[in-house]
């Protein structure tokens, strides 16, 4: 009963985010924001009720001044290969069934019962506390790309769901595949506007895209991974202590480690 | 009357199938599920032809080149422009959210007129501008009386206005805002130089930041994020390496391979110390202040090193290594909040680059030459007079201007012991501003004209502060018509100069640009169409500045006070620019909770003041008082607290009002000996419980 | 005034005292009714809840009181399927606190949800792999069938029944009530089982999480072994707190005993069960995420107390003192394990609601403790008062205790 089987993508949408490349500046969550018709908070501090799917943490290496180090890590919605989320939806409000991997959220269909938030242990989803009100006049600058949620719902990263289908339609017009999209054809908002380049973003099974290779690379690792929930987001650093905060190995084990079980 | 078993089952099933038969649930429920998705108060997504329109967001102070998003003609998002090659497709938090600061709820809508205190009513572009010629007519020709601020580092727009002033007899009122451009400038001077300098990090293999926050706030973030990221391909080895030294954890120093903690008040020891570590593992230089200049650096030993910073001599050791094996080091000197370091601190660090023979080299520090003008009537950039000081000089009665022309600054908000700036602007008769939004400065003024937002305007962008070449860029309007009764302040200008019998020889901002594209020997529609010109840095030497630095004074013990370390994060918003709405989130909740702005400082510090975790405090310096919670974080420098500026306003929107505090209240102005600049980076404060 | 109302042969408290008495209950109800009305006008951004606690009160309420609430289901199983004639002495009441317990839950769902007009959409769109939808299916089914047990004891009303329809109707109801009975018992077990599952199926959420066997049919049965371990006392506390208030005897001790036994059989099984599924997941399963059972607990607010108070003081204790006759006999001690029994298995729901949610799993993340706020406990009290209103009117006008006429004369 909890052996949900999920489907094998011929092509995983994913990142591999460079953590020693993230400044922090902020600059995905802004144009995620903008790309997804977010409304602004006027108490954006309180970060128990904001909404962002895209989120930068701030990692501490934990040392006393003058060793003290810092990290920030980019956090989208992982985009799991076993989701947590989506068996759970009593109404199939997300689901895990395109081509690509993404796991979708249908907002009209959500009921807003925040079970998916109690699945997510990477506080990837978000519930709508309160219906999008824009400054009057702003409405004018909303994005036509996605659609606006009421309050009472959940909502979360896509990976700007309507680029794929853009990057699609553009490759049937050109006489393209669609389902073999070029490198670079796709990628959402926050890679696009990262000044650093921190997010690299591809086809995780496609060998031509940069996110396969890296995604392999020894400093490569996965939030949670010990959790099985299999993202489609990697992360990557040099420094040992950033990769340790990926995962919990209480039980003594080292970065990068095998997960015991399935 | 009889209901036996079966009647009473069809009674049941009957009832229940009889209801399902009838519309009414079937369309309820239809109609429920749309409502619940599109309440009339949702609002509903734009259609039409999209377009991405190449331009200019000048709301950084470096400028991004992005690429508006436009659906029906209507601009929705700004993304990267990767043809430019300053941005190279990155786009700063500000300018990400740029679309949406047309909208912002701060904005001017029309001209206003200042009818009482803080009372305004809207008047008609004629009005207001009769009313701007009006009150400039009678002091033509009285040197002292007109004076304007700029608080655009890089416009063209500045040329006007110095032509204007000039033209109207009152040459010596040009000033602009305080910023790392000024300080620079006279840095290069007193090391025997012109012209402001550059730094080519591209081309670096060692990059030591001193203060200078610059993967963030500090000079072209951008296109140092871009440079930052060539040298770390994602998956390879690095080809460089980063050091950021300054007071506390920063952007900047979340992707450096070191960070050393250097207290705000010992930038200048610092450079000097690691001068004296590398002098004595061997390096050396032909300036001919040399020996003068081992001989300075010789008194900043490790343990005066160790005394000023909390740090060990080791990491100083350590560094000099580094450096002398790098075969193209280079050292950017600056303020972790972009202003108010003086020219010493500047000298002291661009020093190291004399030091290491990097000077006009590739990955090293370059001097760009002057700029042509459009206007010959301006006055170099370099020679406007510093704000700050002017307006101190106001407060004092040294200076008596009866006419204030403000230029998308904010002097009121963001001069150090801004509460001394406020008062003092009201010593002047006639404030004028022009402003996008109504700001702390524009909310005293006596005549508010709307400027248009960056997406709205033609403007430029003549060398951002930091580029190691000569470089241009120009914007054209991305909308023909501003979404409120703005006009561009610069036409306003040219308009009022002809009212006042000046001809400066052009008519909208738009020719004026035209000029100075023509001048450099750009061509406007490419830059215009999103590309940038760049030409080559000038050559000439530089001294150590030996004879400068020897005038510096001795840090100063004082036990009582802590060192104030203000720090900038772009996000944040810019010292003319309030955080945007959709920078909001990324303000932490360690730096921001509520209306209460954090003071960071370390566990030592903390404990020296007798403070913890959430206390609030109140920090006193300069001539005002901040109230701050305390947020212990080991990032941050021995005896320093540090905490971002940008919060605290008193004007603009819902967003930003009345949250936090300005640290410009607490930053104390003192004079540099030996340069008679205003300092104010290495500002102390006390601390105490509330 | 409404002496005709009564039952037959009972005596009831004056009506101006009732009448006094239905005024403090709808103080409460008012209460929650207006924090009802402010949560469906503003949605749930009034509410304590917020980004890290999804769930909170409301759930952990719904779980509780669906455990509590399971005497009914397992009474009426014992009572028309088993043929436990003594089960018939409580077997009215147990069906109503059920019909309370079930009907309050689904209120307190609808304003969970954040969408309550699109609630029907769990039957719309169901997805089968949902354990909510499981839940939300068997209880709605079943939340009508305490309503087909229930309308037959309003009908039995001494004016109601006069008439022959009605009268026949009821007939007729009571006829098919072991029918009812067993589909009752049939639904219950499917949804207790599945509101563990609920968790249990958590893959990212190691403290509710279980494996493999641990989850099915393990996690299901310590579920519903955990409910029919507390309804049964749940429902002898009802009565008794029924008898202390009215100053009445209602139910003989022997039922009340007998379900106790019942009811300490159940929660000893269950209890046996559990201490096994606690130890088996904090030895074999926490170290493969690479977690300890100390990173599970935090402070006073998570610590470790609440799981020793859940599994030990208050299911431990009060199995041994259920299912040893000589405790079990003595009225006091009889109530004492019961209140232990149905604060443990609430503990329990609270714990698998809240604390599964609160262990900040990413190593850079900090805890974070809920508290529920005003609007919360309004309508949580609206739940508590709606279940006293249900019970008064019930008692003071129909005949719900068998026992009653004889055991006061």
């Amino acid at each position: 009963m909890s052996g949900h089987a999920f489907k094998e993508f011929k092509i995983n949408w994913g990142m591999v985010i460079d953590l020693d490349k993230c400044t922090g500046c902020g600059a995905c969550m802004t144009a995620c924001q903008v790309e997804n018709n977010i409304a602004p908070m006027v108490d954006a501090s309180n970060k128990m009720r904001t909404l962002s799917w895209m989120l930068v943490f701030e990692l501490s290496n934990g040392k006393p001044a003058p060793e003290a180090e810092v990290a920030y890590l980019p956090r989208p919605c992982m985009q799991c290969g076993h989701p947590a989320c989506v068996p759970v939806c009593p109404v199939v409000a997300t689901d895990k069934n395109e081509e690509g991997g993404i796991v979708s959220q249908i907002y009209p269909r959500c009921i807003g019962c925040r079970y998916c938030m109690a699945a997510c242990p990477y506080h990837a989803r978000y519930f709508n506390w309160e219906d999008p009100i824009f400054p009057k006049g702003m409405e004018k600058a909303l994005s036509p790309d996605t659609s606006t949620r009421p309050r009472g719902v959940v909502e979360k990263c896509n990976f700007c769901h309507t680029r794929l289908m853009h990057a699609k339609d553009k490759a049937r017009q050109d006489g393209g595949d669609p389902e073999a999209l070029a490198e670079g054809a796709y990628i959402p908002a926050c890679v696009e506007v990262c000044p650093t380049g921190a997010i690299t973003f591809g086809d995780l099974k496609n060998p031509e895209h940069k996110v396969h290779q890296l995604s392999k690379s020894k400093n490569a690792f996965r939030l949670l991974e010990k959790l099985g929930l299999k993202p489609q987001v990697y992360y990557m650093s040099n420094r040992e202590w950033v990769r340790k905060l990926g995962d919990n190995y209480a039980a003594g084990g080292k970065p990068g480690a095998e997960k015991k079980h399935s | 009357m009889g209901l036996d078993r079966r009647g009473f089952v069809k009674f049941v099933v009957g009832g229940v199938a009889g209801t399902l038969f009838t519309p009414v649930i079937w369309k309820g429920m239809d109609d429920a599920a749309k409502w619940s998705q599109n309440w009339g108060w949702i609002p509903r997504l734009p259609k039409g032809e999209r377009k991405a329109v190449p331009a200019l967001s000048k709301l950084c102070k470096s400028g991004c080149a992005v690429k508006v998003q436009t659906v029906g003609g209507a601009p929705f998002a700004a993304l990267g422009n990767p043809d430019n090659p300053m941005s190279k497709g990155g786009v700063c938090p500000i300018c990400a959210g740029s679309v949406q600061l047309m909208y912002s709820p701060a904005r001017v809508a029309g001209p206003l007129k200042k009818v009482g205190e803080g009372k305004y009513s809207p008047i008609k572009w004629e009005e207001a501008e009769a009313m701007l010629v009006e009150k400039l007519t009678p002091l033509k020709g009285q040197d002292g009386k007109i004076a304007a601020i700029s608080g655009d580092e890089t416009g063209t727009a500045n040329e006007v206005l110095s032509a204007l002033l000039a033209g109207l007899g009152n040459a010596s009122g040009y000033c602009a805002m305080p910023g790392e451009m000024l300080t620079a400038t006279r840095g290069v001077k007193l090391m025997g130089g012109a012209g402001q300098p550059g730094f080519d990090i591209e081309g670096a293999d060692f990059v030591l930041m001193i203060g200078a926050d610059a993967l963030d706030s500090w000079g072209a973030s951008v296109a140092n994020q871009k440079a930052f990221a060539a040298s770390h391909p994602t998956g390879e080895a690095a080809t460089a390496r980063f050091v950021y030294a300054g007071p506390a954890l920063n952007n900047t120093s979340g992707v450096c391979d070191q960070f050393v903690a250097v207290p705000p008040t010992a930038t200048g020891v610092f450079a000097l110390a690691l001068a004296n570590a590398l002098i004595s593992v061997g390096a050396t230089c032909s300036a001919p202040d040399f020996a003068d200049y081992k001989a300075l650096a010789a008194k900043c030993t490790p343990e005066v090193f160790e005394k000023a910073t909390g740090l060990k001599a080791e990491v100083l050791k350590d560094l000099a290594g580094k450096i002398k094996a790098a075969k193209a080091p280079l050292v950017i000197p600056g303020a972790s909040f972009g202003q108010g370091s003086g020219a010493l601190d500047f000298v002291a660090g661009a020093s190291l680059n004399v030091l290491l023979g990097r000077v006009g080299q590739k990955g090293g520090m370059t001097l760009l030459p002057a700029a042509p003008k459009a206007l010959s009537a301006a006055a170099d950039r370099a020679e406007a007079k510093d704000a700050g000081s002017f307006m101190a000089q106001v407060a004092t009665g040294k200076a008596a201007p009866a006419a204030l022309i403000v230029y998308e600054a904010n002097p009121a908000y963001a001069l150090p012991q801004a509460g001394d700036m406020t008062k003092a602007l009201g010593n002047i008769a006639f404030k004028v501003a022009f402003a996008t939004y109504m700001d702390e400065t524009a909310s005293l003024a006596d005549l508010v004209l709307p400027a248009p937002h960056p997406y709205e305007r033609f403007d430029d962008a003549m060398n951002p502060y930091g580029v190691a070449k000569p470089t241009y860029l120009a914007g054209k309007p991305v909308l023909a018509k501003p979404v409120v009764d703005a006009k561009d302040p610069v036409d306003v200008l040219l308009a009022a100069a002809g009212k006042l019998g000046l001809s400066l020889g052009f008519e909208t901002y738009a020719d004026v640009i035209k000029a100075k594209a023509k001048a450099v020997g750009a061509d406007m529609d490419t830059l215009t169409g999103g590309a940038a010109w760049t030409g080559e840095p000038k050559g000439g030497s530089l001294s150590l500045g030996a004879a400068a630095l020897a005038k510096a004074p001795a840090p100063k013990a004082d036990d009582k006070a802590v060192a104030l370390a203000p720090l900038s994060k772009l996000a944040c918003g810019t010292t003319e620019l309030a955080c945007p709405p959709a920078d909001l989130l990324t303000i932490r909740d360690t730096e921001l909770k509520g209306k209460d702005l954090f003071v960071q400082m370390n566990a030592a510090t903390a404990k020296k003041l007798g403070v913890a975790e959430g206390n609030k405090i109140k920090l006193t310096g300069g001539s005002g008082e901040v109230k701050a919670l305390v947020h212990v974080n080991e990032g941050v420098a021995a005896g320093t607290v540090a905490m971002l500026m940008g919060f605290g306003h008193s004007a603009w929107d819902q967003y930003t009002k009345g949250k936090g505090d300005n640290i410009f209240k607490i930053l104390t102005v003192s004079d540099e000996a030996g340069t008679g600049m205003k300092v104010w980076a290495g500002s102390t404060v006390t601390v105490a419980k509330i | 005034m409404d002496r005709a109302l009564f039952p037959e042969g009972l005596e009831r408290c004056s009506f101006g005292k009732f009448a006094l008495w239905l005024l403090f209950i709808t103080v409460f109800l008012l209460y929650g009714l207006y924090a009802m009305i402010v949560i469906f006008a503003k949605g749930i951004v009034v509410t304590g809840l917020d980004n890290y606690f999804g769930f909170g009160l409301w759930i952990t309420v719904d779980l509780a009181i669906i455990a509590l609430g399971a005497g009914a289901f397992f009474t009426g199983f014992l009572r028309y399927l088993l043929k436990i004639d003594q089960l018939a002495n409580i077997i009215n009441l147990a069906v109503i606190v059920g019909f309370i317990c079930y009907s309050g839950a689904m209120l307190v769902l609808c304003m969970d949800i954040g969408q309550p007009i699109r609630c029907w959409f769990g039957y719309w769109h169901p997805n089968v792999h949902s354990m909510l939808t499981e839940v939300i299916f068997c209880i709605t089914c079943y939340c009508i069938v305490l309503v087909i047990e229930y309308v037959p004891i309003i009908l039995e009303q001494k004016q109601l029944y006069r008439i022959p329809f009605i009268h026949h109707l009821a007939h007729n109801m009571h006829l098919n009530m072991a029918l009812f009975a067993g589909i009752g018992a049939f639904l219950s077990t499917f949804h207790q089982g599945s509101l563990g599952g609920m968790y249990g199926v958590l893959a990212g959420r190691p403290y509710a999480f279980r494996e493999g066997f641990f989850i099915w049919p393990w996690t299901f049965f310590l579920f519903v072994l955990s409910a029919v371990g507390c309804g049964p006392i749940f429902t002898v506390l009802i009565a008794t707190l029924m008898e202390k208030l009215t100053g009445r005897k209602l139910v003989d001790y022997k039922t009340k005993a007998l379900m106790g036994k019942i009811a300490g059989t159940m929660l000893t099984v269950y209890i046996f069960f559990k201490l096994i599924d606690t130890w088996a997941w904090a030895h074999d399963y926490l170290p493969t995420t690479g977690l300890t059972f100390d990173q599970m607990f935090y402070g006073v607010i998570y610590g470790k107390w609440l799981m020793f108070t859940e599994i030990i003081l208050c299911g431990l204790v009060p199995a041994i003192m259920l299912i040893t006759p000589s405790i079990r006999n003595n009225p006091k001690m009889l109530y004492t394990a019961g209140i232990l029994d149905c604060i443990g298995i609430c503990l329990n729901r609270y714990l698998f609601t809240v604390q599964t949610i609160a262990i900040p799993l990413l190593p850079f993340d900090k805890w974070q403790t809920y508290a529920p706020n005003w609007a919360e406990w309004a309508t949580t009290g609206l739940i508590v008062a709606y279940g006293f209103l249900v019970l008064s009117l019930s008692y003071r006008y129909l005949p719900i205790f068998p026992q009653e006429r004889a055991m006061n004369k």
